[in-house]
């Protein structure tokens, strides 16, 4: 059943790519809309089959595959990787259907956008450490075309940039699982938990180390997020909905599934000092956040702000806090892409994204009032108000870990404060006031100003991203069922760890 | 992806400037560009503007007439016609924004704008109100409690009632030239921008001289308030000072450029007002139901379907008619006040004698100095 979410868009792709004959945009974007919609069918087939009262991995599957490198094709899902398949099988889709514009090489778009989503699914489901690598790897190259290809102006710059940042991410990552093979001498690369009596604490920090800053850029944290709001800046709407709601994600799950997974005793060790990083990085990513004009670059540094809870989550290992991880994992997926989704209808209809440019958006008759509308529902539950999705993760990720590193999570509680300013600084400036696009004085510039009316048929994954920030603002039980036992199992895993000499046993 | 930036911006017209303006007044040419969009526009919307006008004007002297000294004019929209169909429509909304006549009424009544205004603080006008008072206290118990209390209270409602009958009377007469117009245009005489402008300047030359009275009947008596002797007529005493008020001053309200009195962005000198309908935002900015967005509703509800036909076809269609049609009644009502200014030079405008071109050049000045800072993009050719 797991294969399926591989195979749908791997062989999707791989169809779009060499089905013979001359298709049009249009209807290739049709069929790669098709096979998410099935994509997403199967995702959901896999919910339903999915026994939430189970700790551990469930569903699996495999085979056997280069079993003299340790390299075995098995999947299984739990808990933490149910709600981003579901997350990333959404998002897809609405990029998808966000690609209207795409009249450029189609097939290659389409393909690529399919690899991406296969390949992300491979890493959520991956039950061995070399295969999630693999597919860790396998969605860098079509993001990097896709930005590369299909990008704005300075689009060489910001793809090799990305490039360069995340294959840098991917080596250490790879360093760390050989490393973890190469000092433990056993080479099965399975996701067990190693106990301090396998390897020396040290070698155990390393190696977590490592991990850290190859997930850290993903993420990325502070200081090495510089990549990010130029990606986010070049890449078109479609491609930020996918990196910021789906592709940052593989950073923090890596981080819960392999940093806490694999080092309970070391992140035990380190989480001081990962907290005071996730508040670092929480209110850099707000200050830098507060200081851009571009719509765009504001979301993305947001972004870097709103990732450091789940590091913060992380760090703090609690029952709560890791429930919050999950649900900050999906909300700000989900928020994200919302957000940038109406920045790009917003810089579709102006031709701009400058803050210092664009006011008075929200006007009924000549502005874009179905899109100012669902940019404050975005914003409103970006800064964690309650009935939203952002409230709810917010606070169990404070709460989750207030008892346990005090200091960092009220830092990073004003980072969400500051969330409400530069968010509310972005409203004030695009939306509020007389409409206007243009730098000048508004009361001697031109004020007949002509927008084309963005249709409702275009904003319905916008209302259907709004309609989930607030369903699972108003029933977040839905979600923590589905990730509660596993995320509790995994805050159990340092003392249980400590327990059981030799581990191996979980 | 690199999207082509969509916006369509109009250029500033050129000739926005005060000597252009000038130029124009002084020449004789029209201020509004002569094109077949713009006779469209002009004729449609005043067309449209005529129908409103003439629910405006049969309200208003229903108002002064049969409302008159009614400290709880509850139901003086209705016209005296009180079945509950009629209400339940004015309720629902289905209805004439007369808030926007009484808005106009207000600006001509608070700015004062002499003519009329002179004459309701002279001396014949309070005895007139003296003598209606008396009359009107003798059955009517609150106004016979009201008058001593507040002495002022009663005859400034009488001035406020005055000013709503003359403004009844004088737009009695621009919806029939409005009308007439659309007819003319309909018969093929009038076929220019120009034509339209000197339509409109016969039509106000015309009446100038109309007479402009008003008399109330108070159990069974005729009273004048506004009686023949006052000798007040139509253009100096009520046209000119209601163009004053609501075209060119206007009150600071919602929805027009400036928003703002705490940031001092109203001046303290009320001569100095832009906020009327030349100086309107075309673009409602965040609020509901204010003017000039009222008498954009009501004249969407009687577009002639030409002019209908032409915003669905523009821009947003449907979607911003009401900016549209505001933005087709300024380039209206330049030609208005292009028609008004060409029927008060002092002086004919051929006229050879050095003293009287100058006088002619100092008031087209003047004009063009207060019409520079108003919506003047709408005047080019391709606006």
């Amino acid at each position: 059943m797991l294969s399926l979410l591989l195979l749908v868009p791997l062989l999707g792709a791989l169809a779009v790519g060499l089905w013979p004959g001359n298709a049009d945009a249009v209807r290739i974007r049709r069929a790669a809309i098709a096979l998410l919609v099935v994509q997403l069918l199967a995702s959901l087939r896999v919910l339903l089959a999915f026994d939430p009262s189970l700790a551990g991995m469930q569903l699996q599957e495999g085979l056997a595959w280069l079993g003299s490198l340790g390299l075995e094709y098995r999947l299984a899902i739990d808990g933490l990787s149910l709600p981003l398949v579901l997350v990333n099988a959404a998002l897809c889709l609405v990029a998808a259907i966000a690609s209207r514009d795409v009249q450029a090489r189609p097939r290659l778009y389409f393909g690529l956008l399919l690899v991406i989503s296969g390949a992300v699914n491979g890493a959520f489901l991956a039950d061995n450490l070399l295969l999630f690598f693999l597919f860790y790897e396998l969605e860098l190259i079509p993001l990097w075309l896709l930005i590369a290809v299909w990008g704005g102006a300075n689009r060489a710059y910001a793809a090799t940039k990305f490039l360069i940042f995340t294959a840098v991410s991917a080596v250490l990552i790879l360093g760390a699982f050989l490393g973890l093979a190469f000092t433990t001498g056993s080479a099965d690369f399975s996701l067990t938990p190693i106990a301090a009596g396998q390897l020396s604490m040290g070698s155990q920090v390393l190696l977590l180390g490592a991990l850290l800053v190859g997930f850290g850029i993903k993420i990325p944290l502070f200081p090495f997020h510089t990549w990010l709001p130029d990606a986010h800046t070049e890449a078109s709407t479609p491609v930020s909905v996918l990196l910021a709601g789906v592709l940052l994600k593989l950073g923090t799950y890596g981080l819960l599934r392999f940093g806490l997974g694999l080092f309970p005793e070391a992140w035990a060790e380190l989480a001081p000092g990962l907290a005071i990083w996730a508040a670092v990085s929480v209110l850099y990513g707000s200050l830098a956040a507060i200081a851009q004009r571009d719509m765009k670059r504001m979301v993305a540094y947001s972004s870097v702000g709103h990732m450091g809870y789940v590091l913060l989550a992380a760090a703090a290992a609690t029952p709560l806090s890791l429930l919050g991880a999950v649900f900050q994992m999906v909300s700000h997926g989900l928020i994200s892409a919302l957000l940038f989704l109406l920045v790009g209808a917003v810089y579709r209809a102006t031709g701009t994204r400058d803050l210092e440019v664009l006011r008075g958006l929200l006007n009924p008759e000549r502005g874009l009032p179905l899109t100012g509308s669902l940019m404050i529902v975005g914003v409103m539950a970006s800064a964690g108000l309650p009935g939203m999705a952002g409230f709810i993760s917010e606070f169990l990720v404070f709460r989750g870990s207030l008892t346990t590193f005090p200091l960092a999570t009220l830092l990073s509680m004003v980072g969400s404060g500051l969330t409400a300013v530069y968010f509310l600084l972005l409203v004030n400036r695009a939306f509020f006031g007389r409409l206007a696009i243009t730098a000048a004085d508004p009361d001697s510039g031109v004020l007949d100003i002509r927008l084309p009316m963005v249709r409702i048929p275009d904003q319905l994954p916008c209302i259907a991203l709004a309609g989930a920030v607030v369903l699972i603002g108003l029933w977040p039980a839905g979600l923590g069922r589905i990730s509660e036992v596993a995320t509790r199992g995994m805050a159990l895993l340092p003392s249980l760890i400590a327990t059981a000499p030799g581990g191996g046993a979980l | 992806m690199a999207h082509p930036p969509l916006l369509q911006r109009t250029v500033a017209n050129p000739t926005a400037d005060t000597t252009e303006l000038q130029r124009r007044l002084l020449a004789g040419e029209t201020l509004l560009a002569d094109t077949a969009d713009h006779r469209l526009e002009v004729v449609g919307v005043l067309e449209s503007y005529g129908e409103v006008l003439d629910a405006y004007s049969i309200n208003l002297i229903f108002q002064a007439e049969h409302q008159f000294l009614n400290p709880f004019p509850v139901f003086r929209f209705l016209d005296g016609d009180l079945n509950p169909a009629k209400i339940w429509r004015h309720l629902y909304h289905d209805r004439i924004n007369f808030e926007y006549a009484e808005y106009c009424q207000k600006a001509m009544f608070w700015h004062g704008t002499g003519g009329l205004d002179a004459y309701l603080d002279s001396d014949a006008f309070l005895a007139n109100c003296r003598t209606i008072i008396n009359r009107k206290r003798r059955r009517d118990p609150l106004l016979a409690l009201l008058h001593p209390l507040f002495p002022g209270f009663l005859v400034e409602l009488i001035r406020s009632a005055a000013t709503t009958h003359a403004l009844g009377q004088f737009w009695r007469v621009m919806s029939d030239l409005f009308l007439d117009l659309a007819r003319a245009e309909r018969n093929g005489t009038v076929r220019s921008i120009e034509a339209i402008v000197e339509f409109i300047k016969a039509g106000l030359v015309a009446a100038a001289a109309n007479p402009i009275t008003y008399a109330v009947e108070i159990h069974g008596e005729r009273q004048w308030v506004l009686p023949p002797q006052a000798q007040l007529t139509f253009l100096v005493d009520v046209a000119v000072p209601y163009v004053e008020a609501v075209f060119l001053r206007g009150m600071p309200f919602l929805g027009t450029v400036s928003f703002n009195a705490q940031v001092q962005q109203i001046s303290p000198d009320q001569a100095s007002f832009t906020y009327g309908a030349l100086y309107a935002d075309p673009l409602p900015t965040m609020g509901a139901g204010i003017p000039p967005s009222l008498l954009m509703q009501d004249m969407y509800r009687h577009l002639p379907e030409a002019l209908h036909q032409w915003y669905r076809e523009r821009n947003r269609g449907e979607g911003d008619v009401r900016v549209k049609i505001c933005q087709s009644f300024q380039k209206a009502m330049f030609c208005v006040t292009n028609a008004a200014i060409r029927g008060t030079f002092p002086h004919a405008l051929s006229s050879p004698h050095p003293a009287e071109q100058g006088a002619n050049a100092a008031y087209a000045a003047a004009w063009a100095t207060r019409l520079a800072k108003g919506r003047t993009d709408c005047l080019g050719p391709e606006a």
